[in-house]
């Protein structure tokens, strides 16, 4: 990108690995471009960390509070030593404004975020348990692009505790439905992998649920 | 490659649910209303646009299947743009842009709160509560820098909140376990919690009446604490002191005797902290930061390079501290630091 940002020197800052940069629900007023350095984004739940996403330079963190004045919606982390130019509200629209490369980049990666939480969301309204731990791995299927050509199946690098989550399940309600379709041959578990025999026959599963319930 | 103008007839659909397209649309005149079904309920949603509105932009931009049907309720001309047009448009229109973006940021915070419900995790009720637990989380996962971070952070921004009493307890035992065994390790912390201290201090408060006024001089102790984190060692020294001449609670007195000693410190001010720090001591020789203030006495004299009454005092800290103080790692990388130098 050929960004205008030489004006904007002076607002560097620099973290230190294992930074925390800001935190959940602290009030927030400023927002960050990463020039160097990785940045993760994380969200307490309950007793775990969940990474949400892991920025690198070029990309934009902490907008949401300048947006809607609200407070930080996760934390965020520097991976590494991070530079990263650091704004205040009224700079945003000065820096947009300047860069519409950039504003365009950020719309569209909302556009991804709220497809990503609108599809988490389809899943944990399944009321059938077994559905939504497959609707999960359809999930996966969905925002893994194209996977290798694997002839015995579909192959996934996740963890029954990732399918947990994902599912808004106990760890060992849902190895129960894992164990449950490993049984019948429809899912072989290794320790960092899944293997999906047949992902359509999962889909026609959770579509057939999906209906009942409406 | 402009838009390009189109017509539709009343009844008519623009494009409806499923569909993959990049094409975006701008509403010039009629009547276009968006509709879905809520995730959830399965209930039927309707969003009437309005004149001058963009449609269609997230699943275009995004790549994704629209999410809704478009009807066009009453005869409408549209403007319809490719993506590459549309990102042309707006390159010129960061107005548009920014209104895009407050209305894509309150959507995907709405669907984040509804995900949580499904999840059972009760939040933005109250995000003092929440900053507090996430300061608590990383207590517990022994992360004491980022533990610090939060708890400083929360005295910063509710100097007298309704967690303050818990967050500076917790703020002391994640700077004493990271001292003590460093980042990830040690055993779990005793994490003060912000569900049972609030009814504890609550029950403490009924035990002793009302405290009012107290509740005053402790904003204005928390206040001086949320300064000093934040460097502003000046300011906090103002708050402390202040605390001092209020007076009516020895336990802050004492407190903010301590913490404007260390404020002293901090301004480069040794002789004047000596002299408090002696001074205090001498008053309170049973303080509870008394190590602490040893510590800090004798690291002003390493600052006037005064490094054999340094050691002094180093020394006496570790002839009277436990095996197991905190204090006692810091003195000792002290010690080390200055026989170093002298070798």
């Amino acid at each position: 990108m050929n960004l205008n940002l030489a004006a904007f020197e002076r607002f560097a800052v620099i973290f230190q690995p294992g930074d925390l940069i800001f935190s959940e629900y602290e009030p927030g007023d400023s927002f960050y471009l990463i020039q160097s350095g990785r940045v993760q984004i994380s969200k307490v739940m309950g007793d775990i960390e969940k990474t949400i996403d892991i920025l690198y330079p070029g990309e934009i963190f902490g907008e949401m509070a300048i947006l809607e004045e609200a407070p930080r919606s996760a934390n965020a982390v520097a991976l590494d030593q991070v530079k990263a130019l650091e704004f205040n509200r009224a700079n945003f629209e000065i820096l947009m404004r300047g860069n519409p490369q950039i504003a365009l980049k950020l719309l569209k990666l909302f556009t991804k975020r709220i497809y990503d939480q609108r599809r988490r969301f389809m899943i944990l309204t399944l009321g059938d348990i077994q559905a939504r731990v497959l609707d999960v791995f359809l999930m996966l299927a969905e925002t893994d692009g194209n996977p290798p050509e694997n002839t015995e199946g579909h192959e996934f690098k996740t963890t029954i505790e990732d399918i947990a989550h994902w599912a808004g399940l106990p760890t060992e309600k849902c190895r129960e439905v894992i164990n449950h379709f490993a049984s019948q041959n429809r899912i072989e578990v290794y320790p960092d992998r899944m293997l999906v025999k047949n992902i359509n026959e999962f889909s026609r599963f959770v579509n057939s649920r999906r209906r009942a319930a409406e | 490659m402009a838009p390009k103008a189109m017509a539709f007839k009343a009844n008519s659909v623009i494009y409806f649910q499923g569909d993959l397209s990049d094409k975006i649309f701008i509403l010039k005149s009629g009547k276009v209303s968006l509709n879905s079904q809520d995730i959830e309920t399965g209930q039927e949603v309707r969003e009437l646009i309005q004149m001058g509105e963009f449609f269609g932009v997230k699943s275009a931009l995004g790549r994704y299947p629209r999410e809704e049907n478009a009807l066009v309720l009453g005869d409408a001309s549209v403007l319809q743009f490719s993506v590459p047009e549309f990102e042309q448009f707006i390159s010129t229109n960061t107005r548009v842009i920014m209104k895009m973006m407050k209305v894509f940021s309150n959507q995907l915070r709405r669907i984040h709160i509804r995900v949580n419900g499904l999840l059972n995790i009760d939040e933005k009720s109250d995000p003092e509560k929440g900053l507090i637990t996430i300061g608590e989380y990383y207590l517990k996962k022994r992360m004491y820098a980022q533990a610090l971070h939060v708890f400083r952070r929360y005295l910063t921004y509710y100097p007298s909140g309704k967690f303050s009493e818990a967050a500076m307890r917790n703020c002391k035992a994640a700077e004493q376990s990271a001292q003590k065994y460093g980042t990830g390790k040690g055993p779990e912390p005793a994490v003060v919690s912000a569900s049972t201290s609030s009814s504890v201090s609550a029950a403490a408060a009924a035990a002793s009446g009302a405290g009012g006024g107290n509740e005053a001089l402790k904003k204005v102790f928390y206040n001086a604490v949320g300064l000093f984190s934040q460097n502003n060692f000046m300011e906090a020294l103002k708050g402390f002191k202040k605390v001092i001449e209020t007076g009516g609670d020895e336990e802050y007195t004492i407190k903010s005797m301590f913490e404007m000693g260390r404020c002293l410190f901090q301004l480069k001010q040794y002789d004047q902290c000596i002299r408090h720090f002696t001074g205090l001591i001498q008053k309170y020789p049973k303080m509870p930061d008394l190590a602490e203030a040893l510590f800090c006495t004798g690291q002003c004299y390493e600052a006037k390079n005064e490094k054999e009454k340094a050691v002094g005092f180093y020394k006496k800290i570790f002839s009277m501290s436990a095996e197991n103080d905190p204090v006692r790692r810091k003195v000792m990388k002290a010690l080390r630091a200055l026989e170093e130098a002298r070798a």
